[in-house]
């Protein structure tokens, strides 16, 4: 059972802190101070130290108003240390972090697409079986680079960086950084739902609202159905947090991110299309998280080849059970 | 939220286990012939032994021969004879939504008369809704019941009557008022003999050649006031409240998983290679979460709400997903279907190919499920 008290918290304070024009200012300044100082003083840059269930619904949360800040890469950083650390933080993401290796307790190489890499004080990457702290200070270069949403995820050169932890990580990094997207997206998807549906209540044209017409009212529908699949999978890999859930919801959420998004788009018309309405701090975000941490191919790819594997007498009963049978 | 996430209690996961238990029993895989989905054969004698374990009218009260469990145990029973490919033609109707319907507006004498012989699995019911001018438009009906001394005498005439040929009964949603202002108030919904006098069924060929359509025509049919189902001039709550039964169960999403499991079984290799391992991947979890928003409109049946708009919802993008798995599996593996194919996957493809339009028509075509699901969309 999810901590309500957080999550309404953390509900409140993301509608307050992260209003259409101080989203749009953090990614201009590429960061957010005030969202950041505000979620840290309430104690929501340190989820990682609470039930992972629920640290995931306040991510959901987070998804839901487009908070532009390393919620979840604090997250995920604790987790993969077990251990809370201090200040801003992000993670390296694997397809990230080819580029690094590690030699007695020293970093070298190439580290990209590093979340607010320009605005943490540390990173976590996990090279070679070990996950390892760093602080952002050592790196002899940073390159500023932005994903779809026009968030950071800029390029960081490390020439044999002293590294302050290295220890096996707590969690597998790609399943766990899969998960925080679901979370992320389903919350996203489920307000991109509601906004759309909103507008097309409101929008008139042929004097009448557009809501009323049986072709805009199949792209609502199409858009409530994939917010709903992605939220009841979400719900399941929270709490699961296994292999299957994850992989099964990953991909839902991928793919959604693209369908969705048409259709979102396609009801908005060129309003959707502007700066100044706030349906781009959903739609791009969720066509950068679809990438993040594997993209619909991938984990179809993977989920298949583990049901391919158990074979065609599992198959059934892996869809009914999920991880307690894959 | 429109769904509440619910899992199988440690009970319901028992009774998964004792299904699967007599089916593999029951039904070796091998030994008979699975169909896909809702469309299956009847086999009375299958039945029967369903009946036997208490797995028909499970949610209807012990006192009418029911079992007095729930919406979602009944879900857990037929997921699993739909994924098996069961022979659970003679009693499908009658237990999805005639019993429940029956015993939710039926008479006390009603209830007496067709509840214990449904839960026996003896009882087997047609739908009374479509005709020729009414399809979509459900409140077009023309069928008319004219008020007559101690009953009703009905003329009109039934299309797309599934089984109504092997069929027992059918309830017959029917005009009984005169007001044309109100198309809704005049309906009722009558309980009909199929082989009383004045009733004709006409089969109407698949176009497979398949029998199973009928045409039923009623030519001053007799029906007395205790057939009367209900209120007269309730017939469209009635029937409303029969087609959430209808919608939203797994038989929405299982039509086609057959042919996904048995190309595994006949060409495991095509899976275990990139393609098929993404097609693969992709429908298991779409099944998984489908399967779960089907769970959830079960158990709120079961908290007695009316979950319509739901029940729309996942219909509408559950058969479209029955369609596209045929395609993606048509595409994966380069196959003209012929008839009698020697494997399993072949004629079950053959079938899919030539009765899959009709995932997205029967039970409420996908155009008029959008229209009822986006009704309800402000509870997003």
């Amino acid at each position: 059972m999810n901590d309500w008290l957080l999550i309404d918290g953390a509900r409140r304070l993301l509608g307050e802190t992260c209003t259409h024009e101080a989203v749009q200012a953090a990614e201009r300044d590429g960061w957010s101070a005030s969202i950041w100082d505000a979620l840290s003083a309430s104690g929501y840059s340190e989820l990682a130290g609470i039930e992972p269930g629920d640290a995931l619904a306040v991510l959901r949360v987070a998804g839901e108003h487009a908070a532009p800040v390393p919620l979840a890469e604090a997250t995920l950083a604790g987790w993969l240390l077990g251990e809370a650390i201090e200040g801003p933080v992000s993670v390296l993401a694997p397809d990230g972090a080819g580029e690094l290796s590690l030699e007695d307790g020293l970093l070298s190489g190439t580290a990209r697409r590093v979340p607010w890499g320009r605005a943490v004080d540390r990173v976590v990457a996990v090279i070679d079986g070990q996950a390892v702290l760093i602080r952002t200070a050592v790196a002899t270069s940073l390159e500023r680079r932005t994903n779809l949403a026009g968030e950071p995820r800029d390029t960081l050169v490390f020439d044999r960086a002293p590294v302050e932890r290295a220890k096996p990580p707590a969690c597998e990094l790609m399943e766990r950084g899969a998960l925080t997207r679901v979370a992320l997206m389903a919350g996203a998807l489920g307000a991109m739902a509601r906004l759309t549906v909103r507008y097309a209540a409101e929008r008139r044209q042929f004097g009448r609202p557009i809501a009323g017409f049986q072709a805009v009212q199949q792209h609502l529908v199409s858009l409530a159905q994939d917010a709903s699949l992605v939220a009841m999978a979400a719900e399941r890999a929270a709490r699961a947090r296994t292999f299957f859930e994850i992989a099964a919801a990953k991909q839902l959420a991928s793919r959604a991110a693209l369908t969705a998004t048409r259709a979102a788009h396609q009801v908005h018309g060129a309003m959707g299309m502007t700066q100044e309405y706030p349906l781009h701090h959903l739609s791009r975000r969720l066509w950068a998280w679809r990438s993040e941490y594997g993209d619909e191919q991938l984990w179809a790819g993977r989920l298949g080849a583990a049901v391919a594997r158990a074979g065609a007498d599992s198959l059934y009963p892996a869809i009914a059970g999920g991880s307690t049978v894959i | 939220m429109l769904f509440t996430p619910h899992d199988l209690t440690d009970a319901e996961l028992e009774l998964q286990r004792e299904v699967r238990e007599f089916l593999a029993a029951e039904l070796p895989r091998g030994t008979f012939r699975p169909a896909l989905g809702m469309g299956a054969p009847r086999d009375r004698a299958f039945s029967g032994k369903l009946a036997e374990r208490g797995w028909i009218g499970m949610a209807l009260p012990a006192r009418y021969g029911g079992h007095d469990r729930s919406a979602v145990d009944r879900f857990v029973v037929s997921e699993e004879l739909l994924r098996w490919g069961a022979p659970l033609g003679h009693h499908w109707v009658a237990d999805r939504q005639t019993g429940p319907t029956i015993n939710r507006f039926g008479s006390e004498e009603q209830k007496r008369r067709f509840l214990p012989a449904i839960c026996r699995g003896e009882l087997s019911f047609a739908i009374g809704m479509s005709e020729p001018e009414a399809g979509s438009d459900l409140a077009a009906v023309r069928t008319r019941a004219s008020r007559v001394d101690g009953g009703w005498v009905v003329n009109g005439t039934k299309v797309w009557t599934s089984g109504a040929h092997e069929s027992d009964w059918f309830v017959v949603l029917c005009r009984t008022g005169d007001a044309p202002e109100d198309r809704h108030a005049g309906l009722s919904q009558l309980i009909v003999d199929l082989r009383c006098d004045g009733l004709t069924i006409r089969p109407i060929p698949f176009l497979s050649g398949h029998r199973d359509f009928n045409e039923v025509v009623l030519e001053d049919v007799y029906v007395p006031d205790e057939l009367v189902l209900g209120e007269i001039g309730g017939g469209w709550a009635q029937n409303t409240s029969e087609l959430a039964h209808e919608r939203g169960g797994p038989e929405r999403w299982l039509s086609s998983y057959l042919l996904l499991e048995e190309l595994m079984r006949w060409r495991p290799e095509l899976f275990g290679a990139e393609r098929g391992g993404l097609v693969l991947g992709a429908a298991v979890a779409r099944l998984w979460a489908m399967r779960r928003l089907s769970l959830s409109v079960a158990r709120m049946i079961d908290s007695g709400e009316a979950p319509a708009v739901q029940s729309a919802l996942v219909k509408e993008m559950a058969t479209r997903f029955e369609q596209d798995l045929v395609v993606s599996l048509q595409e994966l593996i380069a196959l003209e279907p012929v008839s009698d194919g020697d494997s399993l996957f072949e004629r079950l493809l053959f079938e899919a190919v030539l009765s899959g339009p009709s995932f997205t028509i029967r039970g409420g075509t996908n155009e008029i499920l959008r229209s009822v699901a986006a009704k309800g969309l402000s509870a997003l």
